[in-house]
């Protein structure tokens, strides 16, 4: 079943992999935009000077250190700052146009533009109250889960002669907030694709099928999920050895296309746990409506 | 009869002087022992002052030492003495001493203040303290005060003897005192069941430049002492693995569940051990040109895969230092690696160092191979030359930095000394020098320690700006002189506790250049050098002419660059300017005015000039502008902002996988 789940939502994915490629598209321009301030300061500092070769044939961190210590870089916030807030910029676009990627998931056809957009503004509101509850869920649940892990951590920490002990406790114990948070994450996921495909206006009504559905089929989701999450990580690790091993330290080109290869693959991920969710959806809906008509097949006339 | 009368009376006389003077020194039958079997020398090597024989009993549970020292003193200070103080440097671990208040301003010294519990306090008792002789002086001790108002401050008592030790006499003290280690604070103290005992006994101060030198223990001092010879019985429970400064005599199981360790140490000032249940041995030989050096590695058991980078990278320090400045006369050298989470990593005691790693620290990142060389170093500038560190600090941390990034640079390279790994590279002398940028104008080199701005003043020009200083006068007096200089440094002065003056006189000598315009700038004042390639340009030398048609090779220019002294550090420097056609002009300016203009007229055109081009200077305050380039060179500023442009991209998308 779970790897009928994996499979059936990789064709969904492929079927609709240009969303992905527009997401991706929307994140490197607004990271564009971002990296503007950032790129502006270090031009002008690096440009006419033959120091910069350090940092353009190697990687000194001394240099890049230097770099960033001086007073006509300014304040560091002056460039993490515009890119903190297009990232969020994008977190928001997201919201916005998952329901359309949700609805062109489920749709055995191309949907129209049309189609797209009128699911993404008719769905605005509901995904803006899921993603608050999410938020609030996820950040008590999260936090108590962190509050135990840095407890925990610290108690063994300070009881352990063997410094190992600590660092395995800490890894395992983000094992486990990983596997929670990845549930909820479910849960969500499930109430999202739930509120688009049933046009559902009361999102409790979503969340209450979703809870339900992910609980009753936690093996299963859980494991699709898990299973595309270590393919990401998988993906994250070749890249940066590749980037490392064949991208000569000063070729800007071959790094672009690298990173930009890794970062669409991670994406690519992401949106293959949402097709998960959909074609999930999609096959429970289809079996409840044969269970419902074998019922009514079964009530004599 | 009246010459019988008058030589009975003489000898009476005689004899009652004899009597008396032997009352007054006790003396004439102690001595300082000229003990050698600690060291590779047949002679002692040090003008021995000081004989502490010290009987311990520790006690884990309590984390506390019970012991008598006795300490017999030679008085060579050339006048009499009846004036001894004594360092009590454990009492600096509560609250209201002098260190804690230092600390607390500056907000933290490895322990959190607000929350710091008295279970964790430290303490040094003196329960006895008795003079041969003289009696029992412990109602006569008295704290003292020496470098500020802090009445509280108990890390220096004095006591005054009723009856002077002479020129060259002995007096011997025979003190009871208690321990109680703190939890591990600058490192020294417990922690879990490991215990670093530095500093843990009365240690008398040093009579130096005609008076005695006995400072309180500050949050950013160490140590100075007199050299002499040890002898420590250390009593614990059997199953501590046990570790210290000298060599081992004897091991010796007690019925009562403990062991005695008894330890020798020859011509060394100060005495540390180490015990915990876990540590596991690794031993290495180092032959040194006076002899073999046992080198035992205690490392945690789970560091135990690091042994062979400890051993591998305390040899070839060991081997570095013997040849470039002088051989290390010791048996023996203890390395340990500290319980982790303490803070008793990286320091130096006499034949005794502790280094610092943890279990992930992957091979290419060179953080226990600096710290054990560092630590190493140490045996040499603190542990032989002995400097004051209380006032002159950079003479120890400072040279010892110097010579860490030469050693290290010589065993992993220069621009990958601090790690290589993953494409990224550090070298050390990169990064003495990032230490000192933001404070190089805060405070002189020279400045007893506890009077500096803050910490990041201390340990900026304490080791960054010193390591820059003296790899840059290696720059200016070649590096084979600098290493003669610091080996005749190092051959004239071990043992004798120098001062600045000796040290800039050396080097003075051995380069044969007067270097008191590079010395009164670098280490006593505070001026910062930054020159910069101000401005450059080039046009056609016949500009008047309609039309001028430039071609390359064919059309004379006019050439213009300037160099601007930014800073207020006056050097004589080096200045070399290229041209399109590939020539190179070398160009030398004195510095005194603050900029200067270079002119040419020739058939290329200046493509790019840069400022000190053997990068002679390792502590210029903005390596940026001692180039220009007339073509900027996008390539460095686009890899950077590429790597940006990824972390963005990343962090967005690692946001909304997790919150859509």
């Amino acid at each position: 079943m779970r790897s009928n789940l994996i499979s059936s939502s990789a064709a969904v994915l492929k079927r609709n992999k240009r969303y992905v490629v527009w997401f991706y598209l929307m994140n490197l321009a607004l990271a564009f935009v971002g990296t503007e301030a950032f790129s502006t300061h270090v031009h002008g500092i690096l440009d006419h000077s033959l120091y910069a070769g350090t940092l353009l044939h190697g990687f000194d961190l001394a240099t890049l250190a230097e770099l960033l210590s001086r007073p006509e870089f300014g304040p560091m916030q002056s460039s993490t700052m515009p890119s903190m807030m297009l990232a969020v910029l994008f977190l928001l676009a997201s919201v916005i146009f998952m329901p359309g990627v949700l609805l062109g998931f489920s749709s055995d056809h191309r949907i129209s533009r049309q189609e797209f957009f009128r699911s993404c503004g008719h769905n605005v509101w509901r995904f803006v109250r899921l993603f608050v509850l999410f938020a609030i869920v996820a950040g008590i649940v999260g936090g108590i889960l962190f509050g135990l892990q840095g407890a925990l951590v610290k108690g063994v920490d300070q009881a352990a002669n063997d410094d190992r002990l600590p660092s395995l406790v800490h890894f395992l114990s983000l094992c486990v907030i990983f596997l929670v948070m990845t549930v909820i994450r479910i849960w969500f996921d499930l109430a999202q694709t739930d509120v688009v495909l049933k046009d559902e206006n009361a999102v409790r009504k979503s969340l209450s099928w979703g809870f339900r559905s992910t609980f009753r089929n936690l093996g299963r989701l859980l494991g699709s999920y898990v299973a595309i999450s270590i393919v990401a990580a998988i993906i994250l690790v070749v890249g940066i050895v590749v980037w490392h091993l064949i991208v000569p330290p000063s070729s800007v080109v071959g790094a672009f296309l690298v990173s930009q290869v890794i970062l669409l693959l991670l994406l690519a991920m992401r949106f293959w746990q949402r097709a998960a969710a959909v074609s999930f959806h999609v096959r429970n809906s289809v079996e409840a409506s044969v269970e419902a008509e074998s019922r009514l097949a079964a009530i004599p006339a | 009869m009246i010459l019988r009368a008058r030589l009975s009376v003489c000898l009476i006389v005689l004899w009652m002087s004899a009597c008396l003077f032997g009352q007054e020194t006790s003396g004439t039958a102690l001595s300082i022992p000229a003990t050698t079997s600690a060291i590779n020398s047949v002679t002692a090597m040090s003008q021995r002052v000081v004989h502490y024989e010290i009987d311990a009993k520790y006690d884990p549970k309590k984390h506390a030492l019970d012991a008598t020292e006795t300490l017999t003193y030679h008085n060579l200070t050339g006048q009499p003495q009846d004036t001894f103080p004594f360092h009590l440097y454990l009492n600096a671990f509560q609250p209201t001493s002098t260190f804690a208040r230092e600390a607390k301003r500056e907000g933290t010294r490895d322990e959190n203040f607000e929350t710091w519990d008295p279970k964790f306090y430290g303490a040094d008792e003196i329960k006895k303290f008795e003079v041969v002789d003289q009696g029992d002086l412990t109602s006569q001790l008295q704290f003292i005060q020496p470098d500020d108002d802090n009445k509280e401050d108990k890390t220096v008592v004095q006591v005054r003897l009723p009856k002077a030790i002479p020129p060259d006499g002995y007096v011997q003290f025979k003190i009871k005192f208690r321990d109680q280690f703190p939890q591990t604070v600058a490192r020294t103290g417990w922690y879990r069941d490991f215990l670093l005992a530095g500093q843990w006994f009365p240690k008398v101060g040093v009579w130096w430049h005609g008076a005695w030198n006995c400072h309180q223990f500050h949050a950013t001092t160490e140590f100075f002492a007199d050299f002499g010879v040890y002898d420590v019985k250390i009593t614990l429970p059997q199953n501590e693995v046990i570790g210290a400064s000298g060599v081992e005599v004897s091991n010796v199981n007690n019925p009562d569940g403990t062991k005695t360790l008894t330890y020798h140490g020859d011509d060394i000032h100060d005495f540390a051990w180490t015990a915990s249940p876990h540590f596991k041995d690794y031993y290495e030989t180092f032959q040194g040109s006076m002899g073999p050096v046992k080198v035992r590695v205690m490392l945690q058991p789970s560091h135990w895969d690091q042994a062979e980078r400890h051993g591998r990278i305390a040899e070839e320090t060991m081997s570095r230092f013997d040849k470039w400045y002088g051989p290390y006369p010791y048996k023996t050298l203890t390395v340990v690696d500290p319980e982790p989470g303490s803070a008793a990593g990286g320091m130096e005691y006499p034949t005794f160092i502790t280094g610092g790693t943890a279990w992930w620290v992957p091979k290419r990142f060179l953080l226990p191979e600096q710290v054990v060389e560092h630590e190493f170093g140490h045996q040499y500038w603190y542990g032989m030359v002995a400097t004051n560190e209380f006032e002159d600090a950079w003479m120890d941390e400072g040279i010892n930095q110097y010579t860490e990034a030469k050693v290290m640079d010589s065993i992993y390279g220069r621009n990958t000394s601090t790690m290589n790994l993953w494409g990224a590279t550090a070298g050390e002398d990169e990064f003495d020098r990032m230490f000192q940028l933001p404070v190089s104008d805060l405070d002189p080199m020279v400045r007893k320690a506890w009077q500096f701005a803050d910490f990041n003043s201390y340990g900026g020009i304490t080791y960054g700006k010193t390591a820059v200083v003296l790899l840059t006068l290696e720059g200016l007096i070649g590096e084979d002189t600098m290493r003669q200089a610091m080996h005749t440094y190092f051959m004239r002065y071990r043992f004798t506790h120098p001062d600045k003056e000796d040290f800039l006189k050396t080097i003075e000598e051995v380069s044969g250049k007067d270097l008191h315009w590079y010395f009164n700038q670098a280490v006593d004042g505070t001026q910062v050098l930054d020159y910069e390639v101000l401005k450059l340009s080039s046009y056609p030398a016949d500009w008047y002419k309609e039309k001028v048609k430039e071609k390359k090779g064919q059309t004379e220019y006019v050439s213009n660059v300037w160099i601007h002294r930014k800073g207020d550090f006056v050097s004589p420097i080096d200045i070399e300017v290229k041209f399109d056609n590939g020539d190179k002009v070398r160009e030398h300016w004195d510095g005194q005015d603050r900029w200067t203009r270079f002119s040419y007229q020739k058939k290329a055109k200046v493509e790019s000039v840069e400022v000190d081009p053997d990068h002679k200077f390792q502590f210029d305050h903005n390596n940026f502008n001692n180039s220009q380039t007339v073509e900027a060179s996008k390539g460095a500023a686009r890899k950077l902002s590429n790597y940006w442009t990824f972390c963005s991209q990343f962090f967005a998308q690692f946001l909304t996988w997790w919150m859509v």
